[in-house]
């Protein structure tokens, strides 16, 4: 038995050593089982263990059990005796609920009309039983709490206050936020947007247009509250690098909301690139041209059929 | 010495009782149809008296005030009078206080739709009302004090002390929150402005609950509960210790209502800290009524009375639970400004109060008529079609507030909020709201049943206006001996026991509100924040007749995803003007304090006329109506005189040209309007709207897109 636990013990220690040294990339090659596989084989062995030390105790246990059998025999006890020794004691059986009362702090209903007060209201009686130990233990911890709590955020200074909590977040967001766009390819901003007419970017941009700018801007683009965006006619540049910096910042004076806040930079590239391909779509009811007269410089025209089949 | 013979007054509680039921199934079915208004706009039926904004205060106000509060004076006036072995002390006061209640919730009725409000949450009644109501309150006082000195019984019992408590303190709070300068009959101005305005607001909106909602119930409890179960109460030592700890600590959480806003920090934490420190005493309520049902549990299965009491007692357990983790920032952070708020509230609501009333009401109603309850059957029937109302009506708002503000707070991996338009995170929860005005259908339609049991009761038995007592009159206190303890001898003082309750409330009122309304560094001051104009003031205040903030808040709470969505935090020194703050406690829609320049005037207009035009799939009501009515200028100079003398610093003799420069600012506005074809006169009210719209959070708001131009 104690051969077999040291071996175990052994087992145990020499695979758990290999699976922690596993982070030293050095030791890799060493390693013929990888640290996936040789902490599972850890764990396996820890389980193992630890059921094989319950089984260990339960026939030690019997064998106490037997080894006194046969000792008090040998001292010339009885049978009888023998089986009333070996019984575990018994505990006597406590009433039902005496549990439950106990940790309530109740006393039995039996013992009430001690604790009556003599005075009555309309009848009404009252006893004379203390405040449940539990409930003053409740009490005394919150208050235990609520003066640890002024002291964490006022008096020692390490709790973070609403500001001070305000800075943590939006710095921690900014750094997961730089990690996540260095990776992505959503780096596009107001200098470095192209003009393209790849379907799946006019159909992502008809769909945030359709939700974001037709309240303003109408349905077709023809204009309502905002200008119409299919003519020659420009307020703020009808480049592709103007509308973006239109979108992404907005027109404060003029009504136009800023965007950047509620559209990814890819976001915006779409939109602007669906508003490019919808000029001289000829809505109807257009709005009056508004801005200055410009001329399609962008050097690419977008292909006609396209819009139009998106449109519909 | 010969026993004296005296009779109850059973006709006044039979009053306050029939006020209960027709005012508690009136303030439902408000709240019923204000509930359909959220998912159905149309449900306002298209006329302004009937808005959201205007007429949730009615529903808070009926239920709070008229339903509870009648439910409370039936509750006081049976009780007190047999507790003391004694009529109340005059029958007229006992018909001026009722008839003087109901004179104060019909015109409570009629000015709510009409838009007079002061905006203050359970407070919104303006001056001539708030006056009515001190008055008709130390009516109440002076009869509960009378007949308290012509006593028979030498002790007051628990359930009184918890009267005295309610009387003294609602006094306190009524008066300070409704300190106000009358502007001109229907209109006022809050003394205090801002973060102070919203202090001394949540202290009363807070102690409200405490006081309104909570101790006059616990005090009936005391008295209704072992006369049902026919038990002695559990603990003589826990009615005193859970008292005066409760009374003492409910009054400093006030705060709790405004964690992350611009109040100073100190309050914030105290309010938190004040919280937590309120399970122990607020269970104490609860512990001692479900344990003087011990050996008595047998009589809950068959009787439909203990049934009510037992879940109501559960719920206020609940409610009480949850209020103190509420205020826990981190659970704060999710839960204010969502439906969860609305599920807690009703939990206490519907379950504490409104369970507690039922239960008395059917107990109180046959003993006054001297018959038998009409149907156990339909009472049995309320019991459960309201339990299951309560649970309809909870469950989907705490997983709508869920859901919600989850949603609000969500980022994407690049940044950005994943749901920048907060119309997308309301259309979400639309279903939970349907399920929300079912479980509410169910509790009315429980509460109708009532009032036919209760009416067929009445009508098969004949009223005991007058029923017979007697009682051996106190003999003289030289006479009688000593008591046991100082507790026992403050029992038959209370002149003593209220000036001690007053004490004990008046401490954390004054560590809490002192330093913020007098010591100028806990709110400092931005020399960009200039008084409102003319026009923007008018507009103002119509925003709070509108009642605008019943939906929309005013304040920007310092996380990422709120400066993200509405832009920089709210800071103190931008709400010094604001008398009254209009900071709002719940998010139907978005937050309106950096609302300023965000759309042009004409996306405003069109947003009035019909919120769909602009958001497709708004739940918002239509405001045509801003969009014909002319606007009152004749208020104008005394709206700035009253401000100056609030400290509002207008130059002298500024009223006498203010309504020249608001017709400038209208002009140019309509002007603008104009350019995108849209006609409307200067002198509309949707100008003056548009106008302090604009200007909302544009005092300290950074230039970054000026120069974009």
């Amino acid at each position: 038995m104690r051969y077999l636990r040291a071996i175990l013990f052994l087992a145990l220690a020499f695979l758990i050593q290999p699976a922690s040294a596993a982070n030293d990339p050095s030791l890799d090659d060493h390693s013929l089982l990888t640290a996936d596989v040789q902490n599972y084989i850890g764990y396996g062995a820890i389980v193992f263990a630890l059921v094989l030390f319950i089984v260990v105790m339960l026939v030690l246990l019997r064998t106490f059990k037997v080894l006194t059998r046969i000792i008090l025999k040998y001292e010339g006890q009885t049978e009888e005796q023998i089986i009333a020794e070996l019984k575990p004691a018994k505990k006597e059986k406590k009433p039902k609920g005496e549990v439950w009362n106990k940790l309530l702090s109740l006393r039995p209903l039996s013992e009430e009309k001690d604790l009556l007060i003599e005075h009555e209201y309309d009848g009404i009686q009252e006893l004379d039983n203390p405040t449940p130990a539990w409930f003053m233990y409740l009490f005394y911890s919150t208050i235990v709490f609520a003066v640890a709590y002024l002291l964490i955020y006022h008096v020692f200074g390490v709790g973070q206050l609403q500001y001070a909590e305000y800075n943590t977040e939006v710095a921690q967001a900014a750094i997961a936020k730089k990690e996540f766009l260095s990776k992505a390819a959503n780096r596009v901003d107001e200098n470095t947007v192209k003009l393209v007419n790849d379907p799946a970017v006019l159909a992502s941009g008809q769909a945030i247009f359709k939700q974001t700018c037709s309240p303003c801007h109408g349905e077709h683009a023809q204009g309502s509250v905002g200008p119409n965006l299919t003519d020659d006619y420009w307020l703020h540049g009808g480049k592709i690098n103007d509308l973006f910096k239109t979108i992404k910042y907005g027109v404060a004076a003029k009504g136009m909301p800023t965007w950047e806040k509620q559209l990814s930079p890819k976001q915006i590239s779409d939109v602007a690139n669906y508003v490019k391909s919808l000029h001289g779509t000829n809505p109807p009811n257009p709005k009056e041209p508004q801005g200055t007269k410009e001329t399609d410089d962008d050097g690419k025209q977008v292909k006609k059929e396209l819009v139009s089949a998106l449109v519909k | 010495m010969q026993p004296e013979k005296f009779y109850y007054d059973n006709k006044i509680v039979r009053n306050f009782g029939i006020a209960t039921v027709v005012w508690g199934i009136i303030g439902m079915t408000v709240g019923l149809i204000i509930a359909i208004q959220l998912y159905h706009p149309a449900m306002n039926m298209g006329n302004q008296y009937t808005s959201f904004g205007r007429v949730r205060p009615l529903h808070t106000n009926a239920v709070i005030f008229a339903f509870v509060g009648n439910a409370i004076f039936m509750g006081v006036y049976y009780s007190l009078q047999r507790l003391l072995k004694a009529r109340m002390f005059s029958d007229l006061l006992s018909n001026i206080h009722f008839w003087g209640w109901q004179l104060i919730i019909v015109s409570a009725v009629i000015t709510l739709p009409l838009g007079l409000t002061t905006s203050h949450e359970y407070a919104e009644l303006e001056w001539p009302i708030d006056i009515a109501i001190t008055i008709i309150w130390v009516i109440f006082g002076i009869n509960m004090f009378g007949t308290i000195f012509k006593r028979r019984e030498r002790h007051l019992y628990v359930a009184i002390w918890f009267y005295i408590a309610t009387f003294v303190t609602i006094a306190v709070l009524h008066i300070v929150n409704s300190i106000e300068l009358p502007v001109t009959f229907w209109k006022s101005y809050m003394v205090f402005a801002g973060v102070q305005d919203a202090l001394v607001q949540w202290w009363y909106g807070h102690n409200a609950v405490a006081f309104f909602l909570t101790t006059p119930y616990l005090g009936m409890m005391y008295y209704f509960l072992p006369k049902m179960a026919n038990r002695p109460i559990y603990s003589y030592k826990l009615s005193i210790l859970h008292f005066w700890a409760l009374i003492f600590l409910y009054i400093w959480a006030g705060p709790h209502h405004l964690l992350y806003s611009t109040l100073p920090g100190w309050a914030q934490s105290l309010g938190v800290a004040f919280s937590i420190m309120l399970i122990a005493p607020s269970w104490g309520g609860m512990i001692n009524g479900l344990l003087t049902l011990r050996g008595a549990w047998d009589k809950v299965r068959d009787d439909v009375v203990l049934k009510f009491m037992v879940v109501g007692l559960t719920a206020y357990g609940m409610a009480t639970f949850e209020g103190p983790m509420l205020s826990l920032k981190q659970i704060n952070a999710i839960a204010h400004f969502s439906d969860w708020i609305i599920a807690h509230v009703h939990t206490g609501a519907l379950g504490w109060n409104g369970f507690l009333t039922f239960a008395i009401l059917y107990w109180l109603i046959p003993r006054i008529y001297k018959t038998e309850l009409f149907s156990k059957k339909l009472a049995s029937f309320h019991f459960w079609i309201g339990t299951l109302g309560i649970l309809f009506y909870v469950v989907p708002m705490y997983w709508a507030g869920f859901t919600q503000s989850l949603m609000l707070k969500e980022f994407t991996a690049e940044g950005m909020l994943k749901y920048p338009n907060f119309l997308e995170t309301t259309l979400r929860i639309i279903p939970m709201h349907v399920v929300r005005s079912i479980g509410g259908s169910m509790y009315l339609l429980g509460v109708i049943v009532m009032a036919y049991n209760l009416t067929r009761t009445a009508l098969q038995g004949k009223l005991v206006a007058n029923e017979a007592a007697q009682a051996m009159p106190l003999e003289p206190v030289h006479t009688i001996a000593r008591d046991s303890t100082w507790h026992r001898m403050l029992e038959r003082k209370p002149i003593q026991f209220m000036m001690l309750a007053l004490l004990v409330i008046l401490v954390g009122s004054f560590v809490e509100l002192m330093p913020t309304l007098t010591i100028s560094s806990n709110i400092p001051t931005i020399a960009s924040v200039k008084p409102y104009t003319p026009l923007e003031l008018q507009g103002r205040d119509l925003y709070i007749r509108e009642g605008c903030s019943n939906c929309h808040s005013q304040t920007v709470r310092p996380f990422r995803s709120e400066t993200e969505r509405y832009g920089e935090y709210s800071k103190a020194g931008e709400f010094v003007y604001d008398h009254p703050f209009l900071w709002g406690s719940k998010r139907t829609g978005p937050d309106l304090a950096r609302i300023g320049g965000k759309y042009g005037n004409s996306w405003h207009y069109n947003h009035m006329m019909d919120p769909r035009l602009m958001s497709p799939g708004s739940i918002m009501p239509n405001y045509d109506w801003l969009l014909t009515q002319t606007l009152d200028t004749t208020t104008t100079v005394a709206k700035i005189n009253a401000m100056r003398t609030l400290g509002v610093p207008y130059a002298p003799g500024y009223e006498k040209i203010a309504n020249k420069d608001l017709d400038k600012q209208a002009q140019g506005i309509a002007d603008n309007l104009a350019k995108d074809h849209i006609k409307v006169k200067n002198n509309k009210e949707v100008i003056a709207i548009i106008a302090y719209l604009q200007r909302l959070g544009t005092d300290i708001k950074a230039n970054k897109t000026a120069n974009n131009n």
